[in-house]
């Protein structure tokens, strides 16, 4: 388990800022997107990439890094803003979100832009990736295998093909593997539960031999201690439910289940960066 | 006497050879190692066969994440559960994500042919053979099921290897050149050409033999790489013969006739007639007998090329 120091955590903070203001840029070249999701789990993402996972943005390709996959892949703007922060690609291909041929397409393709390990954006297709990834992995006998982590939405749970691959993680005794559980309460149609009731979430994944813990998802502290006491349990993968507010940041959108997908104007545009500049004074 | 091979043994004892060449090989199984032939890899290397139990979905999924670390896996279980069930999974994370996997379906076409159209897959090609970037195999004698497994290993990138159930019959030397994406001209003729593909190319070589004897000048060609398609033989053979028959175990809409009168349909339009079976769920009974109740028996395709030839 590794706890940050004050300096630390802001470091994450304002990388986490500055993830959202990529957000905002490619939303603005784009004139759209799916902001919701991509700021309930852009803390999530700012964590893993910026203190927890073994990754090399010059070489992205080493067998021997941490994977990230982002399983709901509509929230692609997070992913994106945090690897172009973390100098995967050059921060100007984030104005071409949204044009013709752009290399961030509204759902990652892992051979237009270096650093996405797959692509997703079909629901449930991320955590069995995941699975034989943490399982190719597992078999190089590494001393310190690497690490795979997949960031899934709760509405996605609902797709049948996430508990096939929950049952074989178990089974196979993956515990190089976690599922990051983003429980922002919202999917398209409204309140989560209502559309499909995916309670109680955490005995769902236990009963599927997971070792599971439920933190806040936008604290830097609670995230990094919690993603590096990974395993939970030896033998077991590890599931982490991440309590986040939908649309986090944006005052006017926040938990909000009209901006899971934002059609932007320039009122609300206007609004957005001022509630980052917001933050920023905070951080200051 | 023919020499009759059991395709699933057959394969399963290539998969162990391709095992030893190279340790990136593993398999996967849908608790169907057993009925895939995969017994003999499993009890080889057992730290390489993974089982997961009734989950195909699950398994197309898992099958690209151990390619995207250097593994080669084969999935492997019955037609239908490996393709038209985890369709969006193959599509998705084994073809777009460009990833090398063996997807192998055995017992394909109508083998489970008492078990009805659950089982059975006449569509496997034809849906398959949409998606970028894949490969569609379809083993036409044992031999080939050999020379098959051990290219699709060396090919880099995703691939569909359609198996047949029963016994097949041997009909190339052990020799034989096999090269993925050629198709191979088992016999010279002028009249018309036959083109078979897996099971029933020995039916359509048994057809010639009997269209022949009655005075017919058959070319018949083994298309065992359905895709890519070995436009260049088939044009030569549309120019030189004016008259093309396909014969396969599958479905009309979609199967290798259809990619065929795709290409010549453009390169070279000439008289087509396709057998296969038609619009239809087929029906259940005796292997060899629902065979014929869709016209595939050697005789039915002697009787349709000269029908077609009138």
């Amino acid at each position: 388990m590794l706890t940050l120091s004050e300096n630390d955590k802001q470091f994450l903070e304002r990388k986490a800022l500055a993830a959202r203001k990529n957000v905002l840029r490619m939303i603005k070249a784009g004139q759209a997107g799916h902001v919701g999701g991509a700021l309930s789990i852009i803390d999530a993402v700012t964590a893993l990439y910026f203190k927890i996972m073994k990754v090399d943005p010059q070489n992205p390709q080493d067998p021997d890094r941490d994977r990230f996959i982002l399983s709901a892949g509509h929230k692609c703007l997070a992913l994106y803003s945090v690897l172009a922060e973390a100098g995967f690609f050059n921060k100007d291909i984030l104005d071409t979100y949204g044009s013709i041929n752009s290399k961030l397409p509204g759902h990652p393709d892992m051979h237009k832009i270096p650093g996405v390990e797959s692509n997703t954006g079909a629901l449930g297709h991320g955590l069995s990736i995941g699975v034989g990834m943490a399982l190719g992995l597992a078999m190089e006998k590494h001393s310190d295998s690497p690490k795979v982590y997949v960031a899934m939405g709760d509405g996605e749970l609902a797709e049948g093909s996430n508990w096939e691959a929950a049952a074989a993680a178990s089974h196979h005794k993956l515990d190089n593997l976690m599922v990051l559980a983003d429980r922002n309460g919202l999917q398209i149609s409204g309140n989560t539960v209502d559309v499909m009731s995916y309670e109680p979430l955490a005995d769902r994944w236990a009963a599927f031999g997971w070792n599971v813990r439920t933190i806040q998802g936008h604290d830097m502290n609670t995230l990094v201690e919690t993603i590096t006491s990974m395993p939970f349990e030896k033998g077991k993968p590890s599931c982490v439910i991440l309590d986040t507010v939908k649309a986090k940041g944006l005052s006017f959108a926040e938990d909000n289940v009209s901006y899971h997908y934002w059609k932007v104007t320039p009122e609300e545009m206007e609004m957005a960066e001022k509630d980052l500049a917001a933050i920023e004074e905070r951080l200051a | 006497m023919t020499d009759l091979r059991d395709p699933r043994k057959t394969f399963g004892e290539a998969l162990v050879d391709v095992g030893e060449k190279n340790d990136r090989v593993v398999a996967l199984s849908a608790d169907s190692s057993s009925g895939s032939g995969m017994k003999p890899f499993h009890q080889r290397f057992p730290e390489r066969h993974f089982e997961f139990g009734i989950m195909e979905q699950g398994i197309a999924g898992i099958s690209a994440g151990m390619a995207s670390t250097g593994k080669i896996p084969f999935f492997v279980a019955i037609a239908p559960f490996v393709t038209s069930r985890p369709f969006e999974m193959v599509r998705n994370d084994l073809g777009y994500m460009q990833q090398n996997v063996k997807v192998v379906g055995r017992c394909g076409g109508m083998t489970y042919a008492d078990l009805g159209p659950t089982h059975q897959s006449l569509e496997d090609v034809a849906i398959m053979r949409t998606i970028p970037g894949f490969t569609v195999v379809n083993p036409g004698c044992p031999v080939e099921i050999i020379k098959a497994t051990h290219a699709i290993t060396d090919h880099v990138g995703p691939v569909y290897m359609k198996l047949g159930g029963p016994k097949m019959p041997v009909l190339f030397d052990e020799d034989y050149d096999f090269q993925l994406g050629k198709g191979v001209t088992m016999q010279d003729g002028k009249d018309v050409t036959l083109v078979g593909t897996g099971t029933v190319l020995s039916k359509a070589h048994a057809a010639t033999g009997i269209l022949e004897k009655q005075g017919i000048s058959v070319r018949l060609i083994n298309i065992h790489t359905i895709k890519p398609l070995d436009k260049e033989l088939l044009v030569k053979a549309a120019r030189e013969t004016k008259a093309i028959v396909t014969v396969e175990e599958h479905y009309i809409a979609g199967g290798m006739g259809s990619a065929i009168a795709e290409t010549l349909a453009e390169a070279c339009p000439v008289r087509m007639k396709m057998i296969g079976v038609n619009d239809q769920f087929a029906s259940n009974g005796p292997y060899e007998e629902l065979l014929e109740l869709y016209g595939l028996q050697p005789e039915q395709i002697a009787e349709t090329v000269r029908a077609f030839l009138d």
